[in-house]
């Protein structure tokens, strides 16, 4: 997906949220859900449908697990650290 | 919520397993590009929609304002240096560790980008250890948001503007939109560029 198709929808939502503000509107939490669901889906099926990927699991599946662990725990801890530092 | 999301993840990849390997039925590119594009565009407009509504999402991100920036350059920062530690550990060539952990997430583009700079091995662990931060992000997100609000969007790096901008938004609320958007959009610029100096830098 190029990046303007993810921020046009975006901003027509947003655009449209703001104008529609103060009106009674149905809940979209049980839509957005269903839709989740089904997106997570279809990621999950590029996975397995991806067979370079699987072929590499086995082979560097424990060293690749480690540095993302750390990568992801790093990164938490800068921004929450950093949190503090701009004051959010 | 999480167990719908792991059901799915699950019940996807043995679908995409038998599609590509013995089944055939359909086209792969049709679910895991065309109906993830479809869906996600669908779910970025609802989540705009809801963000537009939503006067004290806007209201808070009013206030954050510019410093949503910051963040971004803080997963920068903890990547790297979670890279190095990990490369120290594991006795992995150091810089190309480093590399690995700049792709923040985004595998499509790491794999292919490391393995042209620092030979197919690192690429191979590039490609895993970024897909890892994807799954990882998505699958544990209930236990990451306990240890800050704002964890999920560090967690997600490259991914909070696509692949894991649904899972926040259900764990993290409306006002985490545009952060988790820009951190994802920043990140996602800046990772070739960072693979590319790393590579230049030894």
């Amino acid at each position: 997906m190029t990046l303007l198709s993810l921020i046009v929808p975006l901003a027509v939502g947003i655009l449209l949220g703001y104008l529609l503000r103060n009106r009674k509107l149905v809940k979209l939490d049980k839509v957005s859900l269903a839709v989740i669901v089904i997106l997570i889906f279809s990621l999950g099926f590029g996975i397995g449908s991806n067979n370079e990927l699987l072929n590499a699991l086995p082979k560097v599946g424990f060293n690749a697990l480690i540095i993302s662990v750390l990568t992801i725990l790093f990164s938490i801890a800068f921004v929450k650290a950093g949190r503090r530092m701009v004051k959010t | 919520m999480i167990k719908y999301v792991i059901a799915a993840i699950a019940l996807g990849a043995a679908a995409g397993y038998l599609n590509n390997n013995f089944l055939n039925v359909i086209p792969n590119a049709l679910v895991s590009d065309q109906l993830f594009s479809v869906t996600l565009t669908v779910l970025l407009f609802v989540f705009g929609f809801s963000f537009g509504l939503d006067k004290d999402a806007m209201d808070k991100m009013k206030r954050t304002g510019p410093k949503i920036l910051a963040f971004p350059l803080f997963v920068v920062l903890g990547s790297l240096l979670g890279g190095l530690v990990g490369g120290l550990i594991l006795h992995i060539d150091v810089a190309g560790v480093v590399a690995v952990s700049a792709g923040y997430g985004w595998y499509t583009l790491s794999g292919p980008l490391i393995g042209q700079l620092f030979g197919a091995e690192l690429g191979t662990l590039g490609f895993a250890a970024n897909f890892f931060r994807e799954l990882l992000t998505i699958t544990t997100i209930p236990l990451i948001v306990k240890l800050d609000k704002y964890a999920p969007v560090a967690s997600g790096g490259a991914t909070t503007m696509d692949t894991t901008l649904p899972v926040i938004m259900r764990y993290c609320g409306s006002d985490m939109l545009i952060t988790a958007f820009t951190n994802g959009l920043i990140l996602t610029l800046i990772a070739p560029f960072t693979i590319i100096a790393i590579a230049s830098f030894i």
